[in-house]
């Protein structure tokens, strides 16, 4: 099994990648937009996932210099913060090219994280977790304390239900980060930065 | 630590600051509503030129009526919050000095369900509401769907048809226009109480009178 593995690793890793693509993005995705928490909770994150998953597919993506680490870094928060904002929302919902686009970035998102975290130091990975689950947070907070319909493709019941999901994977986000923080006190840099297996 | 490090984080972190930035319109419009608006600018422009007909089947023409007209845009098949805007501005409509209305300020309902709603309808639908004289509910006439489109939009009005259902997801402002014709307000009912939306109107009539006096 192994043995299969190791040979055809690359070609098993990018077919699951692109039937994931053709479900999640062609075949499903009226269903996926048809409510907010299945648009952002789902379909978004999903889309972020199948690029983590591209890059099993190949280790030499690296990001080695720490600047153009940081730029993926500032790139790929900023393209969550731009999809999450209602304007893109609507936008998404209403035109299905506007919602590919997401896709799209999302993937490369996804993918250019596992390249710029198999060589970043540490503490920036742990800033960055950090940070995500302080957006996720505020816009969950946002969310379900706005009285206001923000995103008018939806309702204002399915703007609070997101905003919980929200909550509830900021939480997870920051707890994660915490124990994993916190259960590598002594591990020394260069192996700290063996986070998460890269 | 080289330059490099901290340059080409800076330029990256412009650019998707400035995208951003565009696309909220300067941080200024972060839903579709608001950037509808804040895209078409409408305060300070001339109320483009709509011939309307009325609940009692008469046409009309706000850029000829030399009052200010407080105008809104609903539909009747709409679920909730077309209604609930409605409700809000008939309290506004009472709160409103009775010597102002109708005589310096007309409220115009805007219906902009071309397909599902008439003048038999939206006469009906006036009858819910209780001794409101200057308050007229239109709806677009010998206008089609493409015009009536520019309109909206050139006034930062949002609507978008939903194809599954006969849903119309809108934005909600409210529109005061002076007697010479030129968006001087825009109200966001969702956001502001009738009390300031009362007092912002009896100051821009009270100071136009004040000018027209001078």
């Amino acid at each position: 099994m192994d043995k299969y593995w190791t040979k055809y690793r690359v070609v098993i890793i990018i077919t699951v990648f692109f039937v994931g693509f053709y479900l999640l993005s062609i075949q499903f995705d009226e269903w996926f937009t048809y409510t907010m928490p299945r648009h952002q909770i789902i379909q978004l994150p999903l889309m972020f996932l199948l690029g983590v998953l591209l890059a099993q597919a190949f280790h030499s993506w690296r990001v080695k210099d720490l600047g153009w680490a940081i730029s993926g870094l500032i790139f790929i928060f900023s393209s969550i913060i731009f999809w999450m904002l209602p304007h893109s929302v609507d936008k998404a919902v209403i035109e299905p090219e506007f919602n590919k686009l997401m896709h799209v970035n999302m993937i490369i998102s996804g993918a250019l994280l596992v390249a710029i975290y198999r060589e970043l130091i540490f503490e920036v990975k742990i800033f960055f977790l950090g940070m995500l689950s302080a957006k996720l947070g505020a816009a969950g907070v946002i969310m379900k304390v706005f009285n206001l319909l923000l995103c008018s493709s939806f309702d204002i019941r399915q703007q609070k239900e997101t905003g919980n999901y929200f909550i509830f994977l900021a939480l997870v986000i920051f707890i994660s980060t915490i124990v994993v923080f916190f259960r590598m006190p002594s591990i020394k840099s260069r192996e700290r930065s063996n986070f998460l297996g890269y | 630590m080289k330059l490099k490090t901290v340059i080409i984080p800076l330029i990256t972190l412009g650019i998707c600051i400035a995208i951003i930035s565009k696309w909220t319109h300067g941080f200024k419009a972060f839903t579709i509503f608001s950037y509808s608006l804040e895209e078409a600018s409408p305060l300070n422009k001339e109320f483009p030129e709509i011939q309307l007909i009325n609940h009692d089947s008469v046409l009309v023409n706000l850029n000829e009526d030399p009052k200010y007209k407080l105008a809104n845009f609903v539909y009747l098949n709409c679920p909730f919050v077309c209604h609930k805007i409605n409700n809000q501005l008939e309290k506004v409509y009472h709160s409103i000095d009775t010597l102002l209305v109708p005589s310096q300020i007309e409220f115009v309902t805007i219906s902009f369900d071309l397909d599902n709603d008439d003048v038999e309808r939206i006469r009906n639908y006036r009858n819910h509401f209780k001794n409101i004289p200057g308050w007229e509910f239109a709806i677009p006439y010998e206008v089609d769907e493409q015009e009536f489109d520019v309109f909206l939009k050139n006034i930062g009005v949002w609507i978008y048809k939903e194809s599954k259902n006969r849903i119309i997801n809108h934005s909600t402002y409210i529109y005061l226009i002076s007697p010479d014709n030129k968006i001087v307000k825009i109200f966001d009912p969702e956001r502001e109480d009738n009390n300031s939306i009362v007092t912002e109107i009896n100051e821009w009539i009270n100071t136009g009178q004040n000018i027209a006096s001078l």
